[in-house]
């Protein structure tokens, strides 16, 4: 997706916020274009519910300013909870209530009239799929149901930016798959997505740009392929041949200087691919070796989040 | 193994608070407080006294001689007053009885003719005003009936035997009015009048109204403190912070609650007097309105106190426990347990400071004591302002608890 064009739907500057001595966010700055989804990725404890509290106008920030949608956090608190919808990390539902009842109480607090809330809940009922069971108590529904209606709690009143603070939590992955539909169908339609995970493959999935966060710092920011190409982490590629003899392998080995592998007819490179992919291609040509099958592994961002703090992203 | 496990449980229990709280301290703060209600412990002879209001209307030397007499009981403080002021204060509950020494004491015990003594007393309060009449008898009986005896033989002697010698007679008085077992048992009786409105003498059923009234405030208190628990149970399970990320305020979310607990507090009234009248023929319909003022009032105080207990509750587990010490704590000061007439004096005063008290209080001015709406409006007021002082200092630290329940 591209967002050179679009306006900034979302800039922080400076935020800072601890609790006691701990520092929960350091100076963050962060901004995000409109339509864009935007991912937050961290560990637990790195300070990314925090950041949405304080989006959310939850919780007061020590310094720092939240402009969205060019409208001042702090200043326009109320204007700010109209142009926001948030979805807790926790299912935040009334058990004993049905789906359709939890709307309509939800979609009442922010003054919509019963007649347009009505329709706002039957077409996102039909977004998440769930418009065959919206009278039945949301007791009686599975993990990955309650997450969705979670979701659509914060939609009834069309807001502009979406927080979704880890909203796949605990939720099996065909139900994932779902709750990634529905981020998509909403980020079509032009709505901007601010997403909080430690989960990488979904943060590499949805979000166009990503914020690296670790005990209250933004470590690393941009999309991935910039993450990868800014990262000194190199590519693993696998060449398998039909042949090839331990003399062929040491002489290849010999041409290039970084590491190479040989397992049976497969060499395993740890390489910049782009800067090295025509010189491994014109020796392999060259050599007359012939290849039976290519796999290149990019690094991930398991691997930048590895190199970039010491630790792994679910320490 | 059951060595262990046992060890183990008992390291759970004592590292539990709560448990330990509920286990050791609840028990020996009731206990305490019990002790207190029935007189037990720690009770000076001031304390113990009970309060009489006195009238002198004869104003006469026998008269003033029956006061000082009156003032020397251990277990009177005798308080002289007017006649008005003291049926009124009597009718409103403020004290148990009135001694009316009406016009004519002097003359009467002088002839030998009926003492006209007069106890107006609170019926609703009459193990108290059991106990005054006793002592009371006994000391008047002391200071009157002999010499009343006395007038009243001397009197048949003369008309009688006119030609008895004054020797002969001091000797058959001295005779019949030393005998202990003798004629002057009883000879001087006082007027027993309960203070009422005139056009409602029917005699109120106080058990009933006690039991109605002390138990229905009891129990609202805990279903209201279970209700405003609902508040907590949104903040553990997170449909709080949802109410806070809409453009709701947080006044608006207490008061909200507050709402669904006076309503939930006003049925539950209308239900228990419903059924006092249905079950055991409670008069609610002799002065509805002042009834449904007063429910009124004591459901919005009710309301507002478990909205505070909410409010300085961190958790459920915190709030069930602190509820149960302070709703039984005010329960046991304020009436409902025990009738407050058969607490100790300064156990009395000390029932003010209980919502309890001024709603069990409340109920009998309408069922017992038949006051006006009028004379019922203090106790009116004070239950409204129990319940603006709770509110507002239940949103407060509410709104101080915020930052703390999203940390």
């Amino acid at each position: 997706m591209h967002h050179q064009n679009k306006i900034k739907m979302i800039k922080v500057s400076n935020l800072s916020k601890t609790f006691g001595d701990f520092k929960a966010l350091n100076n963050i700055n962060l901004e995000v274009k409109e339509g864009e989804i935007f991912g937050l990725l961290g560990p637990n404890g790195a300070g990314k519910s925090t950041f949405i509290n304080c989006m959310s106008t939850l919780l007061k920030a020590d310094s720092g300013t939240i402009f969205l949608n060019g409208i001042d956090l702090n200043k326009h608190p109320n204007k700010i909870k109209k142009l926001i919808g948030i979805v807790p990390q926790e299912i935040s539902l009334y058990e004993n209530f049905s789906a359709f009842d939890n709307l309509l109480f939800f979609g009442k607090l922010y003054g919509i009239d019963k007649k347009t809330l009505i329709k706002s809940i039957e077409e996102i009922l039909l977004l998440i799929g769930l418009e065959n069971r919206k009278n039945d108590l949301i007791k009686t529904y599975s993990g990955g149901m309650k997450r969705r209606i979670n979701i659509a709690a914060a939609l009834l009143h069309k807001p502009k930016i979406l927080l979704m603070d880890e909203p796949t939590v605990g939720v099996d992955p065909q139900s994932r798959n779902q709750i990634f539909s529905v981020i998509e169908n909403l980020n079509k339609k032009g709505m901007t997505i601010i997403y909080t995970t430690h989960y990488m493959e979904e943060v590499e999935r949805l979000c166009d740009t990503i914020a690296i966060m670790d005990a209250g710092n933004i470590i690393a920011k941009g999309s991935l392929t910039a993450l990868q190409k800014n990262s000194n982490i190199k590519e693993l590629l696998k060449i398998k041949f039909e042949t090839i003899t331990n003399q062929q392998f040491h002489d290849f080995k010999n041409q290039f200087d970084f590491n190479i592998l040989q397992k049976d007819c497969e060499i395993s490179m740890q390489c910049t691919i782009e800067k090295e992919l025509n010189n491994i291609l014109s020796y392999i040509i060259n050599n007359h070796l012939k290849i039976v099958d290519i796999d290149r592994k990019k690094a991930n961002l398991e691997t930048i989040f590895l190199q970039l703090t010491g630790k792994k992203l679910r320490d | 193994m059951i060595k262990i496990i046992a060890i183990k449980d008992l390291k759970l229990f004592f590292s539990d608070r709560k448990s330990v709280i509920i286990t050791f301290i609840l028990p020996i703060l009731l206990i305490t407080l019990f002790a207190f209600a029935f007189g037990g412990i720690g009770q000076s002879d001031e304390n113990k006294k009970i309060d009489l209001l006195i009238c002198d209307l004869d104003k006469s030397s026998a008269s003033k001689d029956l006061n000082k007499a009156l003032d020397s009981i251990k277990g009177i403080h005798l308080i002289s007053t007017t006649l008005e002021k003291a049926s009124n204060a009597v009718r409103k509950g403020k004290y148990v009885a009135v001694l009316v020494l009406h016009k004519g004491y002097e003359k009467a015990i002088n002839t030998g003719n009926e003492i006209p003594l007069e106890l107006k007393y609170d019926q609703s309060r009459a193990i108290e005003v059991g106990m005054l009449q006793a002592v009371l008898m006994e000391k008047i009986m002391q200071k009157v009936s002999k010499k009343v005896v006395q007038k009243n033989i001397e009197g048949f002697l003369d008309k009688e035997f006119a030609g008895m010698t004054p020797n002969m007679k001091k000797r058959i008085l001295d005779k019949t009015t030393s005998n202990e077992n003798g004629a002057s048992k009883n000879v001087v009786a006082i007027k027993m009048t309960a203070v009422l409105k005139e056009d409602k003498e029917a005699a109120p059923n106080y058990g009933l109204i006690q039991a109605v009234a002390g138990t229905s405030i009891m129990m609202l208190l805990f279903s209201i403190a279970e209700i405003g628990g609902g508040l907590l149970d949104e903040k553990e399970g997170g449909t709080l912070k949802r109410l806070l990320y809409s453009p709701l305020k947080s006044r608006e979310i207490l008061f909200g609650k507050m709402s669904a607990a006076l309503i939930i507090a006003l049925l539950q009234l209308i239900v228990m007097f419903g059924f006092a009248w249905l079950a055991f023929g409670l008069p609610i319909f002799n002065d509805l309105f002042s009834l449904i003022i007063l429910i009124i009032s004591v459901a919005f105080a009710v309301a507002s106190f478990g909205i505070f207990l909410v409010s300085i509750a961190k958790t459920r587990k915190q709030l069930s426990g602190l509820s149960s010490m302070i709703i039984l704590t005010m329960s046991a000061i304020g009436g409902s347990m025990i009738p407050l007439f058969a607490m100790p004096s300064i156990m009395q005063k000390i029932a003010v400071i209980s919502v309890n008290y001024w709603g069990i209080q409340g109920f009998y001015d309408i069922f017992a004591r038949h006051l006006s709406f009028t004379e019922l409006l203090p106790r009116i007021f004070v239950l409204l302002c129990i319940g603006i002082v709770m509110s507002i200092i239940s949103l407060r630290l509410f709104k101080r608890n915020l930052l703390k329940m999203m940390n």
